[in-house]
């Protein structure tokens, strides 16, 4: 790739926004090793960031959500949050499969039970809480603590260490924040795409040590 | 009336983002909040049909999009050069230059550019939507949409140049 082909394929460019996307990694590469490519580069970057912000400036009246929400007759024939429900999957087999599959689990519930409690043994205390809402940033725990880093600059980092399976948490919107556990798998591989974006997480709140533990149930990644 | 919390949540996210698509197809407020609570209006009745709940934003878009490509009923035509072919004099404005406009004179040299160009480009510039994404709100191909912007900013960089000209900007 030559310094014109690699100038046409970073017009469209914008920034860390298209940083994972393949299509710009050999002219990136390009205008490492091209200070006069890089500049070109950065002027683009900062004009677009400039029409960006002039087009961000745009602002809906104050009431438009008021009158969305309250004031339009909109017919809630299913509810949004019926889709989050799953659809109960048709038993085919007949009642002896049923009632295996239901011993099976009585049995595996018994087995776990014993081994969660012996497990516990010598470790320190688990507070369960209840069950909470949490909207807040997907943060890589790793350098959120180490480093303060988070936010929209550390995204892509975070993103990295996310899918490496380094700690997840969220920080909500009145600042706590919880160190995201799933109940039987961790959640990295649910939420690295989201690092650094705001996710809303339903799920029981935790204490281990003082330290504020989130065990996911569900993930609204909107 | 009894509202739905979520439903409420759900607006307060996005209604923002949309009205701002809404109004840069449209330049216009009253059209644009139509579109917006129009958008809404069609959330509440098929939005049970989205599997991926982590493709609202992209639903509502394309929505909103489908919305307004009825309200206009403009069927064009547009030519889809690759991008080699519109890139072929990279044009440049300078943030400097953009910063002396406000967002009044940004919106109508947008509102100069084609409709079937302007989406993407709105898209490509406000929100932070990959190609991908953009071209599957806007439900053309992924290499359509990227000739698409390549040519609606070359032709923007075109207006804003000739809006700060000097000669104009004397009068």
């Amino acid at each position: 790739m030559n310094t014109s082909e690699a100038k046409e394929r970073l017009f469209l460019y914008r920034g860390p926004i298209d940083d994972a996307d393949p299509q710009f990694e050999e002219a990136l590469a390009h205008a490492r090793r091209d200070p006069e490519l890089a500049e070109w580069m950065r002027e683009q970057s900062r004009s677009y960031g400039t029409i960006r912000s002039k087009l961000r400036e745009i602002e809906p009246p104050n009431d438009l959500a008021e009158k969305i929400v309250r004031k339009r007759p909109i017919p809630f024939s299913r509810g949004w949050t019926q889709i989050i429900r799953k659809q109960p999957i048709p038993f085919s087999g007949g009642w002896t499969q049923v009632l295996q599959v239901a011993a099976a689990i009585v049995i595996l519930a018994g087995i776990t039970a014993v081994w969660l409690n012996l497990s516990q043994r010598g470790r320190h205390a688990l507070v369960q809480g209840q069950e909470i809402v949490v909207r807040g940033e997907v943060l890589d725990m790793t350098c959120y603590i180490a480093r303060n880093l988070s936010g929209p600059q550390h995204a892509q980092c975070a993103r990295d260490c996310i899918r490496k399976g380094l700690p997840v948490g969220i920080k909500g919107e009145d600042g706590k924040t919880y160190l995201l556990v799933g109940k039987k798998q961790a959640v990295n591989a649910e939420l690295a795409d989201y690092a650094a974006k705001t996710v809303t997480i339903r799920g029981r709140e935790t204490m281990r040590d003082g330290f504020a533990q989130l065990q996911v149930e569900e993930i609204r990644k909107f | 009336m009894s509202v739905d919390p979520e439903f409420e949540r759900l607006v307060k996210l996005y209604y923002r983002d949309l009205y701002r698509f809404g109004f840069s197809l449209t330049r216009s407020e009253a059209d644009a909040c139509d579109l917006t609570q129009q958008t809404f209006y069609i959330w509440a009745n098929k939005g049970h049909q989205l599997k991926d709940l982590a493709k609202v934003k992209g639903w509502l878009f394309t929505a909103l999009h489908r919305e307004f490509l009825q309200m206009s009923r403009r069927q064009e035509r547009f030519s889809d050069e690759p991008i080699s072919e519109v890139a072929q004099n990279l044009p440049h404005v300078s943030a400097d230059v953009v910063n002396r406009m406000d967002a009044q004179t940004m919106l109508e040299a947008l509102g100069q550019i084609d409709e079937g160009y302007r989406a993407p480009l709105v898209l490509y510039y406000s929100e932070d939507l990959s190609y991908k994404e953009i071209a599957d709100v806007l439900e053309i191909p992924l290499g359509t949409v990227q000739s698409r912007i390549a040519r609606a900013k070359t032709h923007l960089f075109g207006l804003l140049t000739e809006t700060n000209h000097p000669s104009r900007q004397s009068k």
